[in-house]
């Protein structure tokens, strides 16, 4: 195990960080950058608790080395919104109950605001796909592609919807 | 896009060169992201065992879960960009080893000529894992039940190793030599994945057979390749590759023996089934018993013919 500094932006900031060749990116951002809305939750890549949005994509950061994330910019669920306004992806859950204990429910929200950008009218086939990396265990999935579905439509009907906090 | 912050990406000393350069205040080892293959050749005769190589770390950061401080050195080919391009050369088409699945599933030339391999990229793991896993990964990883692995013998691919000594192709087939084993020597990468471009008559189905959609390690898989001669009746040749059946992919050659030269509304597709079915090895496991992979293989075999039957049959030429 060697120690070594990194360089990143994460949700919009610079960030230098020492950090050794055997951490993961999601010990990085919750140990040291202390951004504990990842999850971890099989630490295997099944569950998508730990979902950030890497390079513009989707990816498990328990499966990433820290090393690997240098140079690289990163999106966490705390860089899509804030307490004043939040994204219509987080708003749309809160609205139609799609979260419950919550546990999920970051990556959830970035894997579908990564359809959503990727695919803004998605139907109920590819929602599903969308989120088929993630695992909830608590609503049965119904919520979750209702908040998606609504998202959808708001966005839309917004044309592009509200502008995004710069990441 | 912005700037980076200083990392190791902008040290050129990180990128593989000699770390008696360093001039970082942290050790330069442990960690090498070299951008050509010359590179990461050296590094790696340098290093041999003693080096993890690294593409997409779907597998490999599962495999170390709870014990990656055992690796002292890692070779990430992330920086590569030779390694990431899907090209057609001639009557080839070259896929460098750090290609994603994600990358697979959405090129139009891979959909168009090997549709089998295109839908075996688009089944695998999920969003998370697809954007980051690797066909090189894929390949060298060398599970049974490797999605990417049946497709590509059944499109007879060619791997192209290289050490900083020699390169060499070798057929998929002769690659792996048993679960999780292959051919690839510690000084070695497997660069480029060599397909050759299939005739214009070329069927094929896949199906894979897991317990979900999603993040499913197969129970079975099915690849079949069947060309067609001029007539779109007579089969030309076929390929009829199978993975989590055997200790490595397997080609059921007999299949071929048994098609080839024969009209296809001639076949008898549960006779086919069934040497499908004779000629597997499956284990009992956690997904499925040897019986049930029996009884499977044979009908999945039969639904195979049957697809690409009715392809063959709208298809007018």
């Amino acid at each position: 195990m060697s120690k070594l500094t990194i360089g990143f932006i994460i949700n919009g900031q610079k960030k230098t960080i020492e950090t050794t060749t055997s951490t993961r990116l999601l010990d990085l951002i919750r140990d040291d950058l202390h951004l504990t809305g990842t999850k971890e939750g099989c630490g295997k890549g099944e569950c998508g608790a730990c979902t950030v949005i890497m390079n513009g994509e989707l990816v498990a950061s328990c499966l990433i080395l820290a090393t690997q994330s240098d140079g690289a910019v990163i999106t966490t669920i705390e860089g899509i919104g804030d307490n004043e306004c939040l994204d219509p992806v987080q708003e749309a859950f809160i609205e139609t109950g799609a979260v419950q204990c919550g546990f999920c429910t970051p990556g959830m929200i970035l894997a579908a605001k990564k359809m959503l950008e990727e695919n803004p009218h998605p139907d109920e086939e590819e929602i599903k796909r969308g989120i088929s990396g993630n695992l909830c265990r608590c609503t049965g999935y119904q919520k979750i592609i209702d908040a998606i579905k609504l998202a959808a439509n708001r966005l839309s009907s917004k044309n592009g919807g509200r502008s995004e906090k710069d990441d | 896009m912005e700037e980076f912050p200083q990392g190791l990406q902008n040290s050129k000393d990180f990128s593989g060169g000699d770390s008696k350069k360093c001039q970082r205040t942290v050790p330069c080892q442990g960690y090498f992201a070299p951008q050509r293959i010359e590179e990461a050749l050296e590094i790696l005769s340098r290093y041999g065992k003693e080096i993890k190589i690294i593409a997409g770390g779907t597998d490999l950061l599962v495999q170390y879960y709870d014990r990656l401080y055992e690796i002292n050195n890692w070779l990430d080919l992330k920086n590569i960009k030779e390694l990431k391009e899907v090209k057609i050369n001639k009557n080839q088409m070259i896929i460098g080893a750090m290609v994603t699945h994600t990358q697979l599933e959405s090129s139009e030339d891979i959909k168009t000529y090997y549709p089998v391999l295109s839908q075996a990229a688009a089944d695998i793991g999920s969003p998370q894992i697809r954007n980051r896993g690797t066909i090189g990964g894929n390949i060298v990883n060398a599970s049974p039940a490797g999605d990417l692995l049946s497709p590509l013998m059944a499109y007879d691919a060619q791997f192209k190793l290289q050490s900083n000594q020699r390169e060499m192709i070798v057929p998929a087939e002769e690659f792996f030599i048993g679960p999780k084993k292959t051919i690839l020597q510690p000084n070695q990468l497997l660069t480029r994945i060599i397909l050759p471009l299939p005739e214009e008559k070329t069927y094929g189905c896949w199906i894979k057979i897991g317990k979900r959609k999603a993040l499913a390690i197969a129970t079975i898989i099915l690849a079949l390749v069947v060309k067609m001669a001029e007539d779109n009746k007579t089969v030309k040749d076929v390929r009829t590759c199978l993975g989590s059946v055997a200790p490595t992919p397997i080609e059921i050659k007999e299949v071929r023996k048994k098609m080839a030269g024969k009209n296809f509304n001639q076949l008898d597709f549960a006779e086919l089934g069934q040497i499908v079915e004779d000629k597997i090895s499956p284990i009992d496991d956690i997904r499925g018993t040897r019986e049930y992979r029996k009884d499977v293989a044979k009908e999945i075999m039969i639904n195979a013919l049957e697809e690409i039957d009715s392809a063959r049959r709208e298809r007018n030429y």
